[in-house]
């Protein structure tokens, strides 16, 4: 049949598949070879997996990996009842002895220890922990969990912090939740007076981000340097209260803020200029409840 | 068998395999299988997205197979890559959300701009033409003829990998593509003259033709 007939875009693709039978294919092919429009029609066919093979697949969007590292935790908390809770080591504590940490200790008077409660499954739960927080905050009990193994680890891992996370380890949980319960208020002498009603002198944004230790050693600016800023978002007060501190502690000029996680905790990353010119940052990581760090003070760049 | 194409940087091959972490994902390592989503969620968001169409319906459908890979990790028996295995879990996902409910339509100006949020493309204007027809014209094919397309022809996989995931015999793999092609033909032929793609199908065709 190399006359009038022609075969259908079905048959050739079936052909092109190596779908038809040897005597089948055979004669296509001899019709093929002397019928233009079915020659075109094969490629057709071929420029389909062309334009398909062609089209670009985007990355998956920042938002959809978030929602899917919440997914998880809620899934890994539901699985092991939410038990296990585990402190933050209390980075303040463990690096007042570090040099960009000395004006501060050497001004600061000792803290008066709070008292925690006792919860049922054993663990100190700070008596502060009643202040109502906004959903965005609460997290998994067994992320935090995570986090701080993960801090722990990179913690044991640096030589130069050995003796600290000796410390952290043998003084048990009591003195850290201690430490903990000392909130901004009762240590006046580190966080001087400042008046928070007037203009923000850094960028605030929210990007929900979750940061990893590489993310932090990657020029800044990439990550939230773009973003829109907020001006009235309502936990402008409560990161302007954290900013402080980390001001009093590191005595720079807070360039920008960003309210996101870190490792899986909720954290603000504050961005201050350690020297302009050279676009050199100290990078504070701190939790956005007591304002303590998160992860050792550590130099970016923008 | 042969996996799915690897990352794109072998010279930097993780020293943990996906079997790996997915064993210490059941021992309870906290955070081994974030490790694997962070290897794979690019491809999986590929796949869901290509094959659903629409940006919202893709990211419950990849959460709700990662949550489902999550849980039921213990099952993997290790029969085939935990990259298809994750595959199939996503597919899988896909096909039953098209089942359960006929997928929203969306304007294809919205699956673009979901797109280039992320991937600025290197030629807006055409590449950005190419891509809505292409994503309205997949939206016309039966879901099991879409799907093989998909891991075929936009993600490049071998028809026995596919064939893994979708879990049907190579065959059927071949003559879902062949009669989804047969109907994208002549919807998409008109790109042909668009892009330099007309040379190499011509050739490919006359390579065909003279068996």
């Amino acid at each position: 049949m190399t006359g009038d007939t022609h075969y259908d875009l079905e048959i050739l693709a079936e052909l092109a598949e190596g779908l038809l039978d040897v005597d089948t294919a055979r004669r296509v092919r001899e019709h093929l070879a002397v019928c233009d429009p079915c020659g075109e029609l094969l490629a057709d066919l071929a420029a389909v997996r062309e334009v398909l093979a062609a089209t670009p697949t985007p990355a998956m969007p920042m938002g959809v990996a978030l929602r899917i590292d919440k997914a998880l935790a809620a899934e890994a908390e539901s699985r092991r009842g939410g038990v296990g809770l585990a402190e933050t080591p209390d980075w303040d504590e463990l690096m007042r002895d570090a040099p960009w940490e000395q004006p501060v200790s050497t001004e600061s008077a000792p803290e008066p220890v709070r008292l925690g409660v006792v919860s049922d499954d054993g663990t100190i739960v700070p008596a502060r922990r009643t202040v109502a927080r906004r959903r965005r905050w609460a997290m998994p009990a067994v992320a935090a969990a995570a986090a701080a193994v993960v801090v722990g680890t990179a913690l044991a891992s640096t030589s130069l912090l050995a003796s600290g996370g000796g410390t952290s380890g043998t003084s048990g949980g009591g003195d850290v939740v201690a430490k903990s319960a000392s909130s901004p208020p009762a240590s006046p002498a580190t966080s001087p007076p400042k008046d928070h009603k007037r203009a923000k002198s850094y960028s605030l944004t929210d990007s929900g981000h979750n940061y990893s230790e590489q993310d932090l050693r990657r020029p800044i600016e990439g990550l939230f340097g773009f973003r829109q800023a907020i001006d009235n978002s309502a936990d402008a007060g409560k990161v302007d209260k954290c900013v402080s501190r980390v001001a009093s502690r590191s005595k720079l000029a807070t360039y920008a803020v960003d309210q996101g996680q870190y490792n899986g905790q909720e954290a603000l990353i504050v961005a201050s200029w350690k020297n302009k010119a050279a676009k050199r940052l100290r990078i504070d990581v701190v939790d956005p409840f007591n304002c303590k760090n998160l992860r050792k003070p550590a130099l970016g760049h923008w | 068998m042969n996996s799915p194409p690897e990352p794109p940087s072998p010279a930097e091959r993780p020293a943990v395999t996906d079997a790996e972490l997915l064993a210490a994902h059941i021992n309870g390592d906290p955070h081994a299988f974030s490790e694997i989503v962070k290897r794979h969620r690019d491809r999986m968001w590929a796949v869901a997205l290509r094959t659903l169409g629409d940006p919202d319906e893709a990211a419950d459908a990849v959460q709700d197979a990662f949550v489902s890979a999550y849980r039921k990790a213990a099952t993997f028996r290790g029969e085939a890559a935990v990259t298809t295995w994750l595959h199939r879990i996503v597919v899988n996902a896909c096909l039953d959300r098209m089942r359960r409910k006929s997928v929203r339509p969306v304007a294809d100006d919205e699956l673009i701009e979901a797109a280039e949020r992320e991937t600025p493309l290197p030629d807006q204007t055409v590449e950005r033409e190419v891509s809505m027809e292409v994503s309205a014209a997949l939206k016309l094919l039966p879901s099991d003829q879409r799907a093989a397309l998909v891991l075929v022809d936009m993600m490049g996989y071998s028809v026995e990998d596919a064939a893994q995931v979708l879990q049907v015999p190579s065959g059927t793999v071949k003559s879902r593509c062949a009669r989804g092609r047969a109907k994208l033909a002549p919807i998409l032929s008109h790109l042909r003259n668009r892009t330099d793609l007309d040379r190499v199908s011509s050739a490919k065709g006359a390579e065909l033709r003279d068996g």
